[in-house]
């Protein structure tokens, strides 16, 4: 039975609360799936992905699941609509030039993949704030409190669409910090860009 | 004898002592910073045309480097250079104490693109300290997966990081004056690429809409299909093992394998066409460009592919299969060949750190190597990674780079150093394909959609950035008809009913041995030194083409090679005002040398627990 939904988690290893994908992972995976839903580990790279979504030509949704660095408090549990739009180009290119030499992003993914026109009708993400960086294996205790919530809320996306939550919110790619990187580098230190939604929670 | 500042010597039957009568061999003369950094301060704040021009981080490269030049903008000249690595590598440390099975898996993700050759050269110095050899098969297995790695990494360094720097999008916002000659300039093997004007390629290489930044993405997917068939996933495969490759070949898989390759026959042909016409017009048009990020040409190259019939995995016997392999290891200085043997360019290895964010190791565990030659305490194999962050200092530290030189020189790393010692050397096996005439290396791409075609790449008269891009180019050719012919050589073998593709090893608890991984990245130059004590990794050292590339300065005040390129840089961009300067010049140079400063490691501050993944927090701005 050709797909109809890719489950994908995306972040780094070994990171705590900010590897919340990788390690739910194995979890989402043993879950009682119907066929047409596939779970797959999407950290090999947004340009990679791009591809492997242009061979799976039936799908109707995919449903992220991450932790993207963010000001919100520690465990807060976002759920988003991709709604499309674009950076500019220099940021696109830029985006790509990460995606390209291995950096783990879900937002460049989510760029990466809207420039490609990758994505199917549906892109759902599943976020939880990570707080602080720091190394180690497991979540730290805020967010681990929340992994049942989050499988829960996987599931009823992938199953059910974005139907299942009416509080979802909006994320797009055309809302990146005003400033855009020049081609060239000025002088001065550039800003690490941030993406921002359209309302936080 | 190969070394000039070492103190080692060779007597007539080839045996390597220290000299005599040299009371502290390894000693070497630290040269201040502080008058030079004093000079600056002063031109600076006496001439407004005297400006810090500083990269942080240098976009288009893989990872996070910074870039601090000090620049004459009347005169066009860069007066002062420093390159700073702003991440650690933490794999030393990470691997410290654990199996040494783990090694290939962990090292891998050294580098999130080319992870496959991290956990090959693991697998190397493994093989090497333990005495595993692996089957025929399982060697050329490992050739095509590393050459295919190759041929997903150049294309994608050539158009979609450097290859914007030579785009109508740059070219006309810094030198509109060379874009306009560009469209008037016709290109001569049109039949192979199908463009009649240069103007025309520089369009389709503008990122994101350029045909061909467009279709080197495309390239890219079907390496990582042909890689994946074997390696399991990429850029972290899970089949590379010491002793082999954990899976299983057959004749579909390999000819699934070619039918992936044979498209890069055709596109190596384009690609060496298209690099051909940009960089032979930027010459033309200005013969200044011939010094854009020119340096002499002192490089090291492990050498990569290993001939079934020769690699035996002994350090005893690197030195005959080393000058065994397609691409012949060895040293250049200054153009000229100083050694193709693998034991005198591990030998030669030393690594420094005063202008490093690392404490000075204690100790000299093994005074020489396996076979009696000296090493340095300064040698990989003596060395201990101890970070040490601290105030970032022209004068004194500025990098979590670390200095590493050979016979005291910092040796330039690159997928062109392969072609250039293989040329030279001329040690090449026979090749269906290739050829080597000690000024060139002729390789022979047969018939597919284009006509069959006999590149031939020569030494340039000058190394410089653009030699560095055309060789590159060049290497997706040969790297491609390498390729093929591991390929027809592994069907041969499964003809035969050989399909052994591994060899079991154990791991002895007690006792100590080492070992070294040579082979080549994507980018060049990578070796991994590995120490097993008692069962464990007693200690590991990795040594990547950007660690050469990117060092800063030695103990005794030479550059490292970014840094000695871009001080011999012409500012050639055109500008009306110093406030309208971009750095075109600086950043070509830069991006020449495809840095990859690898990205997904992690700062791990001692006592904080504290990890930094991906945001780059230097700031050069205020920095003495």
């Amino acid at each position: 039975m050709p797909a109809a939904v890719l489950i994908g988690t995306v972040g780094y290893h070994n990171l705590r609360n900010h590897s919340l994908g990788p390690i739910l992972l194995p979890e989402l995976q043993r879950l009682p799936w119907p066929a047409e839903v596939l779970v797959e580990e999407l950290n090999w790279g947004p340009i990679a992905v791009v591809q492997r979504l242009q061979t799976e030509t039936s799908l109707e949704r995919v449903v992220l699941l991450g932790a993207r660095p963010s000001s919100l408090p520690e465990g807060t549990l976002s759920l988003y609509r991709w709604v499309g739009g674009l950076p500019g180009p220099d940021e696109i290119q830029a985006r790509i030039g990460e995606a390209v030499t291995g950096v783990i992003s879900l937002d460049n993914l989510l760029v990466v993949g809207e420039h490609f026109q990758a994505w199917p009708p549906q892109v759902l993400v599943v976020d939880v704030a990570p707080g602080s960086e720091e190394t180690g294996a497991s979540l730290r205790p805020v967010v681990a409190a929340r992994r049942p919530e989050v499988l829960d809320w996987v599931r009823r996306l992938a199953l059910e669409g974005p139907e299942a939550a009416p509080q979802l919110l909006e994320l797009r790619g055309d809302t990146w910090a005003d400033r855009q990187i020049r081609e060239l580098s000025s002088p001065s230190r550039l800003e690490t860009p941030r993406w921002k939604c359209s309302k936080d929670v | 004898m190969c070394f000039k500042n070492l103190p080692i010597e060779f007597d007539s039957s080839g045996r390597a002592t220290l000299k005599e009568g040299v009371s502290d061999p390894y000693s070497y003369r630290t040269q201040s910073l502080h008058e030079e950094q004093d000079r600056l301060l002063e031109l600076l704040a006496r001439n407004g045309y005297i400006r810090n021009v500083d990269f942080d981080p240098v976009t288009r490269v893989a990872g996070a480097l910074a870039f601090h030049s000090v620049v004459d903008l009347e005169n066009r000249k860069v007066l002062s250079t420093n390159s700073m690595a702003t991440l650690f590598r933490g794999y030393e440390v990470i691997l410290k104490g654990r199996d040494p099975r783990d090694a290939a898996y962990i090292s891998s993700r050294a580098c999130g693109v080319c992870g496959g050759v991290h956990a090959t050269v693991s697998a190397l110095a493994i093989e090497m300290a333990l005495g595993i050899k692996p089957p025929p098969l399982g060697i050329l297995i490992r050739n095509l997966l590393l050459s295919i790695e190759y041929l997903y990494d150049h294309p994608l360094h050539l158009f979609l990081l450097a290859g914007p720097d030579y785009s109508e999008q740059l070219v006309s916002a810094t030198n509109p004056t060379l874009y306009e000659a560009a469209c008037r300039a016709q290109t001569r093997h049109g039949e192979m690429h199908g463009y009649s004007d240069v103007g025309q390629i520089m369009r389709d290489l503008n990122p994101l809409t350029g045909k061909l930044y467009v279709e080197a993405l495309e390239m890219t997917r079907v390496a990582r299909e042909a890689y994946v068939l074997i390696g399991g996933k990429y850029p972290h495969p899970q089949s590379v093992v010491p002793g082999g490759v954990a899976v299983t070949i057959s004749t579909s898989v390999l000819n699934e394998m070619y039918l992936r390759l044979q498209r890069f026959v055709d596109y190596s042909k384009k690609a060496v066409g298209i690099w051909d016409e940009v960089f032979d017009f930027f010459l033309e048009h200005n013969r200044q460009y011939e010094y854009l990020g020119w340096r002499p040409a002192t490089m090291a190259d492990t050498g990569v592919w290993d001939r079934p019939d020769a690699y035996d995995a002994s350090y005893e016997n690197c030195a005959s299969w080393g000058e065994a392999r397609w691409a012949t290891p060895g040293v250049l200085v200054d153009g000229g060949l100083v050694t193709t043997n693998l034991q005198h360019l591990n030998a030669g290895l030393e690594e420094f750190v005063e202008h490093s964010y690392y404490e000075q190791w204690e100790g000299h565990r093994f005074k020489e190597d396996p076979n009696g030659l000296p090493l340095s305490p300064h040698h990989p194999w003596n060395k201990e990674t101890m970070p040490k962050p601290g105030k970032q200092s022209w004068r004194e530290r500025y990098s979590w780079d670390t200095t590493p030189t050979w016979d005291r020189l910092p040796m330039e790393a690159g997928a062109y150093a392969r072609l250039y010692l293989t040329a030279k050397a001329r040690k090449l096996p026979p090749s269906r394909f290739l050829e080597t005439t000690g000024a060139s290396l002729r390789i022979q791409l047969p018939k597919a959609q284009l006509p069959g075609q006999l590149l031939e790449w020569r030494i340039p008269r000058i190394w410089n950035a653009l030699e560095r891009n055309r060789a590159r180019a060049y290497c997706i050719a040969y790297s491609t008809m390498v390729s093929i012919e591991n390929w027809l050589m592994a069907q041969e073998l499964l003809r035969q009913g050989e399909t052994r593709v591994s060899t079991r090893f154990d791991i002895p608890s007690k006792g100590s041995s080492r070992g070294v991984g040579f082979w080549g990245a994507g980018r060049g130059f990578l070796s991994h030194h590995l120490v097993i004590d008692d069962g464990a990794i007693g200690n590991y050292q990795i040594l990547t083409p950007s660690t050469l590339n990117a060092c800063p300065r030695t103990p005794w005040g030479t550059p490292g090679p970014y840094e000695e390129a871009v001080l011999n840089t012409p500012i050639l961009e055109d500008f009306d005002e110093p406030d309208h300067y971009q750095g075109i010049d600086i950043l070509r140079t830069i991006r020449s040398f495809d840095p990859c400063m690898p990205c997904t490691t992690h700062i791990f501050v001692d006592g904080q627990d504290r990890v930094v993944t991906r945001e780059v927090t230097t700031c050069a701005c205020g920095v003495e």
